[in-house]
């Protein structure tokens, strides 16, 4: 598979993504037809004359589909490049986006939100901000503990600033009302895209857009940083500029995942590797394809559980059903390309 | 006529945290040369070379590389200069041989660009000098230790600069690539190349180098060509082991006596 070229792998990539995401618009508890959705399509970019079936798809497609179709190809993409890009900095293959605490703060600034406040803006706020705090705590940490900037003393700052936020995120747990607050943060925490709107989306997509590219034209710089930061300095790269750069947009991408949708596991540590096996694991075709790819994964996943079960399953936890099997296949194969 | 000098080093100290490692060095390396810096196990050898590569900081002293101080060149322009072959290592993630040459290239892109097609050819051509051009599409990982070094010179190669510096290069590696490896080390040099690299092998710094420098404890005790340098004396101070030297062909040999049963 490794022969194909990589224009050919992003085209590829790029096709299955826009035919998930067709299927996702059309499928649901009102089925809409190919044609139906090519005649609408025809209608508000061409003009003409409406009906009132097109009245009923502006409320399904605009409000309620699209806004969800576009938000799981953003978070899919944050979360799978921000995997990809620590996986790399931290030249270990089994790190997923959270290893600096960012999932963990901005659940507790998220749990927060809502215990201190009805408004869904200030959940947000404090889950974008608390997101920053946690990682701000570990590279803190990771810095003050040895002079270095070593990538080990930041896994552990991120390890110890996870836990921290962890037991924060309890204590708001065990001081929030039982019968309201605390089954809507538990809800919450497992994940789900059904609090998209288009204008929301539309907004935190700018952020969202710049983070995933970010890390994309970082992409080659991974590649020399994954030697380690002595030789990577050798090779004449700013180690850490780029690795700044990269906790920066990381830490962004996943803290406005968080904002938007909870916490997703999974797409992270998976997507990454499923790239790896299929194209080796040179950054400059990784990151692209992770973004594409992951932005797919989730699509599907998302549309699995508005379709396949009766009572929809929060994503997070569809993420982890399939992940974990789709994990233990990769495994096997993993190891022979790591080495 | 006095070489022009690429790199010196004044007076240059370094410590670890209540560990002096290098204690007043002064050094220098011309263009043209081969320079071996020999010495035992914890002398400062890998030290002073990461100094120069500027991986670490120095507390007192300073280095100069061409007409500037070490401190007023950022990373990339001293890869400008000077192309590092560490010891081969295993990387995380197997990327293919000619991943890892192109890897060479990078510092020289713009923040946007990709490697151009001029760049594959830059490295196939460095491939095509060590003389693994069919290793190309290899992963890696799978390359024997002789074949990792050998990738690792011709990414240096593709950096397109003429000064080297190797740490230990045939640490690892089996009797014949040790060889074929120093022989490639005296071809490039009369290519042009300047070499500076550590051994623990006084044989190989009489068969490669124009100049040995020999570190102990942290300071340089001796530096000159390798017959001024390299003498039986020497090796029983540095290393504590008797050794004789031997004329074999054109080439001064270095050969530790064995005793048997000393213990």
């Amino acid at each position: 598979m490794k022969n194909i070229k990589p224009i050919s792998w992003i085209i590829g990539s790029t096709v299955l993504l826009l035919v998930v995401a067709t299927l996702s618009l059309l499928w649901g508890q009102y089925p809409i037809t190919l044609e139906t959705l090519i005649g609408y399509l025809q209608f508000k970019v061409l003009g003409g004359v409406g009906n009132d079936t097109y009245t009923l798809l502006d409320n399904i497609i605009l409000q309620i589909r699209l806004p969800r179709v576009l938000l799981a190809i953003l978070i899919g993409s944050a979360l799978a490049t921000s995997g990809a890009a620590f996986q790399a900095m931290f030249v270990n293959p089994l790190v997923s986006p959270g290893i600096l605490g960012v999932l963990a703060g901005a659940s507790f600034g998220a749990a927060m939100g809502m215990l201190i406040s009805e408004q869904w803006y200030v959940v947000q706020l404090l889950a974008f901000a608390f997101g920053f705090v946690a990682v701000g705590v570990a590279v803190l940490i990771g810095t003050m503990v040895t002079n270095s900037r070593s990538t080990v003393m930041l896994v552990l700052g991120g390890v110890i600033s996870s836990a921290l936020f962890t037991s924060l995120l309890s204590i708001i747990k065990y001081l929030a009302d039982p019968y309201s607050t605390l089954p809507a943060i538990v809800y919450w925490l497992m994940g789900s895209l059904t609090m998209a709107d288009l204008h929301g989306v539309l907004l935190i997509s700018i952020p969202m857009l710049v983070s995933v590219i970010g890390m994309i034209v970082l992409g080659k710089y991974f590649d020399l940083m994954s030697l380690g930061d002595e030789e990577a300095k050798a090779l004449g790269i700013n180690v850490t500029m780029i690795r700044l750069g990269a906790i920066i947009l990381a830490t962004l991408a996943s803290s406005l995942s968080v904002v938007m949708a909870g916490i997703i596991g999974w797409i992270g540590l998976i997507i990454p590797h499923i790239i790896r096996m299929a194209v080796g694991p040179s950054h400059r075709l990784l990151m692209p394809l992770s973004a594409i790819v992951g932005g797919a994964f989730l699509l599907l996943a998302d549309t699995i559980s508005r379709l396949a079960f009766t009572v929809e399953v929060p994503i997070g936890i569809l993420t982890s059903l399939i992940g974990i099997p789709v994990f233990i296949i990769v495994l096997k194969n993993a190891r022979a390309a790591w080495n | 006529m006095e070489l022009k000098p690429i790199i010196t080093v004044n007076d240059l100290h370094f410590s670890y945290p209540k560990r002096p490692v290098l204690e007043g060095i002064d050094f220098t390396l011309r263009r043209g040369e081969v320079v071996s810096l020999l010495g035992p196990n914890g002398c400062g050898k890998s030290t002073l070379i990461r100094l120069i590569l500027k991986l670490i900081n120095a507390k007192r002293g300073e280095i100069w590389l061409n007409d500037k101080t070490l401190h007023r060149y950022s990373h990339r322009e001293i890869a400008e200069h000077i192309a590092y072959i560490p010891q081969y290592h295993n990387v995380p993630f197997n990327y293919s041989v000619l991943e890892m040459v192109i890897m060479g290239r990078v510092s020289k892109l713009g923040f946007f660009a990709a490697p151009s097609a001029r760049d594959y050819t830059i490295a196939h051509e460095a491939l095509e000098r060590v003389g693994i051009a069919d290793l190309a599409a290899r992963p890696f990982g799978q390359l024997s230790g002789g074949q990792k070094q050998m990738v690792l010179l011709a990414r240096a190669l593709t950096q397109g600069v003429d000064t080297f510096i190797m740490d230990e290069p045939v640490s690892g590696l089996d009797y014949g690539n040790q060889i074929r490896l120093l022989e490639l080390i005296v071809s490039l040099s009369t290519q042009g190349y300047t070499f500076l690299k550590t051994t623990h092998y006084p044989d190989h710094a009489l068969l490669v180098s124009s100049r040995v420098a020999v570190m102990n404890h942290g300071k340089i005790i001796a530096d000159g060509t390798p017959e001024e340098v390299i003498t039986p004396d020497m090796i029983h101070d540095v290393y504590g082991i008797e050794a004789d030297l031997i004329v074999h062909d054109t080439h001064t040999r270095c050969l530790p006596i064995f005793n048997k049963g000393t213990l």
